[in-house]
């Protein structure tokens, strides 16, 4: 019989699924807020409306990485290595990411 | 920018998303179709919203999953590391495939998706007597979900990892090529390769699919192709019709709903195939 616990771990479950549902609705909110102040005055929209609904798209993007932020110290903490050190390579991918973005926006620009 | 143009990317996107939530399917794959047909919205501005509103509907979803504890979060992080992979590839490939391609790939994942809705899927038979071996043992990703119904643990085990890991590569970067979730591929990587039981399945890969998009949605964002007018409006009305799709999800004929469904996706195929060739079809 194989131990059922294996692969579940209780705490950082909840822990996931309070971080990521008041999360989504703290970016929700903030571009909500951004969209209403843009349509309120559509005419002569202010300049932070849309900067208001950048910043929860910047959210929503955050988040899933926070995720795997907060399993990385978890796993560590737990001395679970293995597992962390695959948390971390998820991060370096997804700075990866950002990087490889970085480098298109320039070659356009330039 | 006028806030017509807002409130009915606001409205379209709600009622995609409530939709595609009746059948627990992501809303990507309406979306964008229908932010380019009708919308006139440009592909890849089409794209970048439509991820955003895919790690929306991911991370807002995903909280009764894991309190139900059907996510192997350990099989998922594992399998992250070939989607997140994969969307970056999709990224790079995203400045050199034309767009031409683009709408002919699209259109064979609608197609795919129609397929794959008309036939039925069973959970994997599980082979008695067979000792679990492979990455899944080594990594300790078998686990067991409790059924509700039968008031049990029911034990899983976790198999050819490796494959699984390819499928996910592929499907990472389909989802950050296209913009939508891995619901398509999702099917042959975690059924058929992984063996694992439908509800798990299903809670791991929408937990998955958040960090997937946010890899190419992260490059997009800083490459300026995610418009905040349009992405803005999309996420919202997609999160709010996921919370109404969910709570109408019981009340309506399931086998409807599918064939309805079908319809939409073959429909919407042809429409990206036309557009693929050229031909451009006046709506309205």
């Amino acid at each position: 019989m194989m131990n059922q616990s294996d692969s579940n771990h209780p705490y950082l479950e909840s822990l996931l699924a309070y971080v990521l549902q008041y999360g989504s609705w703290a970016a929700s909110a903030t571009i909500g807020v951004g969209l209403a102040l843009s349509l309120i005055s559509a005419h002569a929209p202010p300049f932070s409306a849309m900067k208001i609904v950048t910043v929860g798209l910047a959210l929503f993007i955050l988040l899933p990485v926070f995720r795997v932020f907060i399993m990385f110290v978890v796993f560590l903490n737990d001395r679970d290595y293995k597992f962390s050190a695959i948390a971390a390579l998820v991060l370096a991918i997804l700075a990866l990411g950002v990087v490889v973005g970085l480098r298109a926006a320039k070659m356009v620009a330039g | 920018m006028n806030s017509g143009f807002t409130l009915w990317l606001f409205f379209v996107s709600m009622g995609a998303s409530a939709l595609g939530g009746m059948l627990g399917m992501a809303s990507g794959i309406f979306i964008v179709p229908i932010l380019i047909l009708f919308g006139h919205v440009e592909i890849h501005t089409a794209i970048g919203a439509s991820l955003i509103s895919v790690i929306a509907c991911s991370c807002g979803g995903v909280a009764p999953y894991l309190k139900g504890r059907l996510t192997n979060i350990r099989l998922a992080i594992v399998l992250e590391v070939a989607t997140t992979l994969g969307a970056i590839t999709g990224v790079l490939l995203s400045g050199i495939i034309p767009v031409v391609y683009l709408f002919f790939l699209f259109a064979a994942i609608l197609f795919l998706s129609a397929q794959q809705m008309l036939a039925k899927r069973g959970d994997p038979v599980i082979a008695t007597g067979v000792v679990p071996s492979g990455w899944g043992t080594t990594l300790h990703l078998h686990s067991s979900y409790p059924d509700v119904k039968q008031k049990q643990e029911i034990p899983y085990h976790v198999q050819r990892v490796p494959m699984g890991m390819m499928l996910m590569y592929g499907a990472g970067l389909i989802s950050a090529l296209l913009g939508i979730g891995i619901g398509v591929l999702k099917i042959p990587a975690m059924d058929t390769a992984l063996r694992l039981p439908i509800k798990v399945s299903s809670a791991t890969s929408n937990f998955m699919i958040g960090v997937t998009a946010a890899a190419s949605a992260g490059a997009y964002f800083m490459r300026g192709t995610i418009i905040p007018s349009v992405a803005g409006p999309v996420a919202l009305g997609s999160v709010l019709g996921a919370v109404i799709g969910a709570h109408i999800l019981m009340r309506t004929s399931n086998a409807k709903l599918r064939l309805f469904f079908v319809v939409v996706l073959v429909l919407l195929g042809i429409q990206m195939l036309l557009q693929a060739l050229g031909i451009h079809w006046r709506v309205g």
